[in-house]
């Protein structure tokens, strides 16, 4: 009961005093382009009302949903069989590291040459911004997998796809599911960039054309904070993965 | 098959490649040893003598630099299942349970057969109770006994175990030999056993292995005939740990000599 | 194991349930079609939320208000780079397009296969300085911060050619580039002084009280030329009656916006609403105040007004003046202005 006390009101209080301070900062600096937490919550219900709220959020899910998941699915075996196949590693790793450092906002030129404007744009430039976090976690997932395990595991005859299956995958899970928590809150930030893309719907969407409506900065901070909201939620959501059995053993006691 | 050796080294030598290129680690030369079907032999040795590695050598984990090993009439090309390797630490998988752990060698048997090997195992090591534990719950004793379980359960005819119980404390680890010590009476398994407790190495083994510094060889062995339970007081065991020690350049009560 | 399996059914079904969903609210998959254009095949057509490109829209609204036809589907924006990335790497989807006439003439330099056919509109662009600052003419700019739109601006243009009537360059004030709908509120908090684009975002520090005029395109340059209507050569080719009727309609609905005043409010509230989402209030005060503050008359290309763009935009470095007139303008499309009809539309009140 306790616990739950800490974890709900602490959070409840910090959010109070930060909603004042802000209150109180922008009035004082008598500014009427910044937004106040009223305004803000104002711009949020004219979205709602006009059933615009929704669509943008289940837009913008839409398109990180479908990046997301598929630089899982492509990143981590390709993490994995980088990490334990050393010719692999030799001839892709250096092609990773010179690809992962530039920004999805890069991208966007070749995005819409490749892509146009449609959905596919920033669902690829939210694959790309996820993919290379997960597979260079699992990469390193099996390249610091502890040496007794898979001593263990070829004493009792396994190879090849079976001790892919029963060790090295299994040993490896815990440091893919924080690779998949990072890249998650990277697809979920980089989605403004995404939908710079000239899509017409979507949270980043909401954020840039309030800008270029005028003096909409309420809608801007609007979008901005359900953003935050949205990502929170989903953090919240991906540790829960890490109470699996499969995934606990490699999370230390608390 | 009786008088052939389960397990001979001849002429052993082990080199690894040193920090400066071209400089070599020297760690253990003319090695020879023969261990009989059935029989608990232990090597001891200083700190880093290289005993670990003689084992992992033997295990098949390790190439050796000169030399032959041959385990049950072949030449050692790798690990095998028939033959176990028992980890110090961590040898048991985290994320299976202590029942899929044991089970872990024997996933071609049918359902039935494996599900009553395990219990069979998990039985014989005390561990009735915890099937459905995960080793983060049990206490590093526990966990050896699961390593140990699970080689048995596979079937395996020789057990290498590298000081499987130096990770435990003292009264766990009297525990754990008199378990092993039980376990191996009723198994019969061949056991060639490395530590750097000599008063466990004469509690437990046949014969002691007794190596030199390194670059290491084995300079003696010492044969222990005395019944099992070994009693710690009686003079048979003091004598023989006593000539331990002074063949390792110490006397009874530690230090040099 | 649990964890996969429990993932994937999961994740399936998060999928199946997320793309339902956005397809049914954001794709309309579960919408009836709408009859009639059903057959037809669609161009888009590319332009940003601003005034100068306002016929854009009028001539898709006027077309489905009175035709139902919907062959042309404006293609919205946030900024010119996007805008070109979409013409230049995907032309079947988008062969027609408003642009910067700089910009549309530096690619047709760069070997792109871009034809001007016809103007967007005229004037319509202004420098606008704080109302405290103590700048009332071009000479008081030396040695102050001016924001402009970019590279290919037009308005970077007229600057340069109001300093060089002062006998100033770009040397002697301090030029920044700024994305328009920054510039207000650049403008507004000092951090520059002075701003310049096209409009609404001009107008729009003067409907808000901070904002003051310097001077307005329409008294420095008349018949100053911004943004102009450009079509890929391929679809000129490949496509004619079509670009003909494009370029028919966007020369009709500029004459309908100068008919009338009530014509030019009208536009203001559905444009501003339906395809700029901006307030009509800010669109209505741009096309009002001063009527002919932009106009969207007179639209047909013309030799001796490019070539004074090519000839200025060579001297201010943004052009080589390799491309000329004949290269970068088809103008068999562009109806004579003194023909020009506009269509018989009010809209319903």
């Amino acid at each position: 009961m306790n616990r739950r006390v800490l974890h709900i009101l602490l959070p409840l209080i910090t959010g109070v005093l930060f909603l004042t301070a802000w209150h109180v900062a922008v009035k004082m600096s008598g500014s009427d382009i910044f937004p106040t937490p009223r305004q803000v919550l104002d711009g949020l219900g004219e979205l709602v009302r006009q059933g615009l709220l929704l669509k943008y959020v289940v837009a913008s899910l839409f398109r990180v949903s479908w990046g997301f998941i598929a630089a899982v699915l492509v990143g981590v075996p390709l993490g994995l069989v980088l990490g334990w196949f050393r010719p692999a590693y030799a001839a892709l790793n250096p092609f990773i590291q010179i690809l992962r450092p530039i920004s999805p906002i890069a991208w966007i030129p070749v995005a819409i040459l490749w892509f146009g404007v449609k959905d596919t744009a920033p669902v690829f430039l939210i694959f790309l911004a996820s993919v290379f976090p997960i597979t260079v976690s699992s990469m390193a997932a099996v390249q610091n997998m502890q040496q007794v395990y898979l001593r263990a595991a070829q004493n009792f005859g396994l190879g090849g796809l079976e001790l892919f299956r029963r060790v090295i995958f299994p040993a490896a899970l815990p440091q893919i599911i924080t690779g998949i928590r990072i890249a998650l809150g990277v697809a979920w930030l980089v989605v403004v960039a995404a939908e710079m893309i000239a899509v017409n719907s979507g949270l980043g969407y909401l954020i840039i054309d309030a800008r270029n409506a005028g003096k909409r900065y309420d809608l801007v901070v609007a979008g901005m904070v359900m953003i935050g909201l949205i990502g929170l939620v989903l953090d919240v959501l991906v540790r829960r993965l890490e109470k699996f059995d499969e995934v606990r053993w490699g999370y230390g006691q608390r | 098959m009786s008088g052939l050796a389960t397990i001979t080294v001849r002429d052993c030598w082990m080199s690894f490649p040193g920090k400066e290129p071209g400089a070599e680690v020297h760690v253990l030369e003319r090695v020879n040893l023969d261990v009989a079907q059935g029989e608990f032999v232990c090597i001891v040795g200083p700190s880093g003598c290289g005993k670990s590695t003689l084992l992992n050598i033997v295990g098949g984990f390790l190439d050796e630099t000169r030399g032959e090993v041959y385990v049950e009439n072949a030449v050692v090309n790798g690990p095998d299942p028939g033959r176990i390797f028992v980890f110090q630490e961590n040898g048991v998988f985290p994320w299976l349970t202590v029942e899929q752990n044991i089970g872990f060698g024997l996933l071609s048997r049918p359902e039935a057969e494996r599900a009553e090997r395990v219990r069979h195992y998990i039985a014989m090591v005390g561990l009735t109770g915890f099937e459905k534990s995960y080793p983060r719950e049990l206490s590093g004793g526990m966990r050896q006994r699961v390593e140990i379980a699970r080689a048995l359960a596979a079937d395996a005819r020789v057990l290498y175990m590298d000081e499987p119980f130096g990770a435990l404390d003292f009264l766990t680890r009297l525990k754990m030999r008199s378990d092993l010590i039980r376990i191996w009476q009723a198994e019969k398994k061949t056991i060639l056993f490395v530590t750097h407790d000599i008063e466990e190495a004469v509690q437990l083994a046949d014969r002691v292995l007794v190596m030199t510094k390194r670059p290491a060889t084995i300079q003696e062995e010492v044969k222990i005939d005395l019944p099992r339970p070994r009693d710690l007081d009686s003079p048979g065991y003091l004598a023989a740990r006593d000539r331990i020690f002074s063949i390792m350049g110490m006397d009874a009560h530690g230090g040099g000599g | 194991m649990k964890l996969i399996r429990t993932l994937a059914i999961v994740l399936t079904a998060w999928l199946l349930g997320i793309t339902a969903l956005h397809g049914g609210l954001n794709l309309r998959w579960f919408a009836k079609k709408t009859g009639g254009s059903a057959g037809e095949k669609t161009f888009g057509v590319g332009f940003l939320p601003v005034t100068c490109h306002l016929t854009c829209p009028v001539t898709h609204y006027i077309n489905k208000e009175m035709e139902g036809r919907d062959m042309f589907q404006p293609m919205r924006f946030n900024a010119f780079p996007e805008l070109k990335e979409m013409f230049l790497g995907r032309p079947k989807e988008m062969p027609a397009t408003f642009i910067l006439a700089p910009m549309a003439m530096a690619l047709r330099e760069q070997g792109v296969k871009i034809k001007i056919v016809h103007l967007g509109h005229r004037d319509g662009s202004a420098v606008m300085v704080h109302k405290d600052s103590g700048i009332f003419q071009t000479a008081d700019l030396r040695g102050k911060t001016v924001a402009i739109p970019g590279r290919y601006a037009n308005q970077r243009l007229i600057l340069y050619r109001e300093l060089r009537k002062v006998g100033m360059t770009f040397d002697d004030i301090k030029v920044i580039e700024m994305p328009p709908p920054d510039m207000p509120a650049a403008l507004l908090s000092r951090s520059v002084d002075a701003i310049t684009s096209g409009e609404p975002f001009m107008a729009q520090t003067e409907l808000d009280g901070y904002g003051r005029v310097l001077w307005q395109a329409k008294d420095v340059w008349p018949g100053f030329i911004s943004c102009v209507l450009a079509v890929h050569e391929d679809a000129i080719r490949d496509h004619r009656p079509e670009i003909q009727l494009l370029v028919n309609g966007i020369a009709s609905s500029g004459k309908w916006i100068d008919e009338s005043m009530t014509h030019r409010m009208d536009a203001a509230q559905f444009v501003a609403t339906n395809y700029y989402n901006q307030n009509p209030r800010l669109l209505s005060f741009v096309l009002s105040k001063p009527p002919d503050r932009v106009t969207y008359s007179r639209l047909k290309p013309m030799r001796p007004e490019f070539e004074e763009i090519e000839r200025l935009a060579k001297e201010a470095g943004i052009l080589q003046g390799t491309a000329h007139f004949e290269d970068y303008v088809d103008d068999t499309f562009a109806p004579d202005p003194t023909t020009v009809q506009a269509p018989h539309f009010e809209v319903k009140k």
